[in-house]
């Protein structure tokens, strides 16, 4: 029936019957899609977060100095993620403890190095990005979830109305106390996990306090690298977590949809420059 | 008042708050129980899960996971060239994949991804009214919303590591290719010469138990969420964080088990 239909028609309406056909996604089209949509997704963010990136910085350089909102922000973001911190990070030292100590007890029974390897890997590695993506779970949500209910109630608008900027009111206060806090909050977080991995390396293999609290292997290079990513991570995380909070609408919905999306970012861009620094440092330290 | 008496509030405030979300998770793990024999829950609804949790959440868990290979091939590369033991390098980023790193990253993924939209989720429908509305339908919430993301959490969590532990394994063997020249094949021979299956099954057992957990702390802070938009930003603050904490003391109670 359909081809005695197409049979009647006129040229002209064939041809826009064979448009909307192919306007139709078939499979092919479809597979391109699903690779082309993420590609077009993380570009267009990319974009974005690298525009607020740069305006903040322009801000915190030339903008006003308001020490007392940074304060707070520093007391929300630091101060108030210690506990958060000491105890996942005090957990995974012990973690690490007891997965190193039983393998080295099944392969060389020698834990003499356990500690100062220990030290050096959470230097380099442990310390700095695990307490990031905590750092990005605890702040991101928090930052995500508190600008996302200031732009659905209008509250960001009010602040446009006024001929304030919301970038330097709500970011650059955030931005200054996350890349100061994450840096101190690393140093803290290493300091707590060795800690903890020298009580669970004396209870669990009677290894000495002194043969564990052993800096012989710690260079300049494991101190910087370390700073080097807190660093890195404290300015990521406030950026992709205040630029899904400017970005959200449609009530409630909308500011569950932003703090998932400012957890994920955050948590992937963590992971992501993380093999950058440790790939860069690698190639450093080949050369070095 | 004086600093001690803020002190002893303070604890007593926490303690209050932290026996309160503990409670409810332990009645919500009662009722998912009572339901899960014999199985109660809404079919449709649990293969609509199924998707959104497993096949939603697969690039993210494929893209951290080749990452976390690369960085444990990083660091033990450093090592393993200092003292020229090359043939170890599979077992070094493989051990800290397979046991540890693997589940942990995924895990806390996992939690950010589906964890926290879970929450979220369910945190909208409270706010609006949504899950009395479906009690008003005689439709039990348990069973319609909490049941199907739990089981979906649970079982795909445990999919997902298996996936995540393998691409791990071939983004570590890229890298190792790449920046250490270590051959691939080397790389594969000393997985397979010097990892146990134990150090796969033990990385699994973590999934299963991150992912129930994470599903119970997610569906928990949802189901109490109160006080509209500001409210289901807090309850995702809260949830995200219960779960992270989770993840780490659950993972060090298995592995002193399993030690």
């Amino acid at each position: 029936m359909a081809q005695k239909k197409s049979a009647d028609m006129s040229a002209a309406d064939m041809t826009i019957e064979q448009q909307v056909y192919d306007d139709e996604p078939g499979l092919l089209s479809a597979f391109f899609a699903a690779f082309g949509e993420p590609v077009v997704y993380v570009t267009r963010t990319m974009k974005e977060l690298n525009s607020l990136f740069f305006i903040t910085l322009k801000y915190v350089i030339a903008g006003k100095r308001r020490p007392a909102e940074v304060i707070a922000q520093m007391h929300e973001i630091g101060n108030r993620s210690v506990v958060f911190i000491a105890v996942t990070l005090g957990f995974l030292g012990m973690i690490l403890i007891y997965q190193a100590g039983f393998q080295a007890m099944k392969i060389t029974g020698d834990l003499t190095l356990l500690g100062a390897l220990f030290l050096q890997l959470l230097m380099r590695e442990f310390g700095p990005t695990i307490t990031a993506l905590m750092i990005a779970t605890r702040v991101g949500t928090g930052m995500a979830a508190e600008i996302g209910s200031m732009v659905v109630t209008d509250q960001v608008d009010a602040m446009k109305m006024c001929a304030a900027e919301p970038i330097e009111y709500l970011v650059v206060p955030r931005f200054i106390a996350s890349t100061i806090m994450v840096v101190i909050l690393t140093i803290l977080a290493v300091l707590i996990s060795y800690l903890v991995g020298s009580l669970t390396a004396y209870t669990a293999f009677d290894v000495n306090f002194r043969t564990y609290f052993d800096l012989s292997f710690i260079s300049a290079f494991d101190v910087g690298i370390g700073l080097t990513k807190a660093l890195a991570y404290g300015m990521t995380i406030p950026i992709i977590a205040c630029h899904a909070g400017l970005n959200v609408f449609g009530g409630s919905e909308g500011v569950g949809r932003a703090t998932t999306q400012s957890v994920v970012n955050a948590s992937l861009a963590v992971v992501v420059i993380d093999f950058i620094i440790s790939g860069l440092g690698y190639v450093l330290l080949a050369l070095l | 008042m004086s600093f001690l008496e803020k002190f002893l509030k303070m604890v007593g405030t926490k303690f209050l708050d932290w026996s309160f979300e503990i409670g409810g998770m332990v009645l919500l793990a009662w009722e998912i129980f009572r339901n899960l024999l014999p199985p109660r829950m809404d079919g449709p609804e649990t293969w609509r899960n199924f998707y959104r949790v497993g096949v939603k959440s697969f690039p993210i868990v494929v893209v951290t996971a080749m990452l976390t290979g690369a960085i444990m091939v990083i660091q033990s590369g450093m090592y393993i060239k200092q003292y020229g033991a090359y043939g170890l390098l599979g077992w070094g980023a493989g051990y800290s994949v397979l046991r540890e790193v693997g589940p942990i990253m995924i895990g806390l993924m996992f939690s950010g991804r589906v964890g926290a939209n879970n929450t979220a989720e369910l945190g909208t429908m409270r706010v609006t009214d949504q899950v009395d509305a479906l009690r008003a339908l005689a439709i039990d919430p348990i069973r319609y919303l909490v049941m199907p993301r739990v089981l979906a959490m649970v079982v795909m969590l445990f999919l997902l590591v298996v996936i995540g532990d393998l691409t791990a394994l071939i983004g570590g063997a890229l890298t190792g290719e790449a920046l250490l020249g270590v051959d691939s094949e080397l790389f594969a021979w000393s997985i397979i010469n010097y990892i146990l299956l134990e150090d796969f099954t033990h990385g699994l057992i973590k999934a299963l138990a991150f992912g129930y957990a994470i599903a119970l702390i997610s569906c928990h802070f949802g189901m109490r969420t109160s006080g509209g938009a500001v409210g289901v930003g807090r309850a995702v603050n809260a949830s995200v964080v219960t779960s992270a904490i989770a993840i780490f003391v659950i993972d060090y109670f298995i592995t002193y088990m399993a030690a």
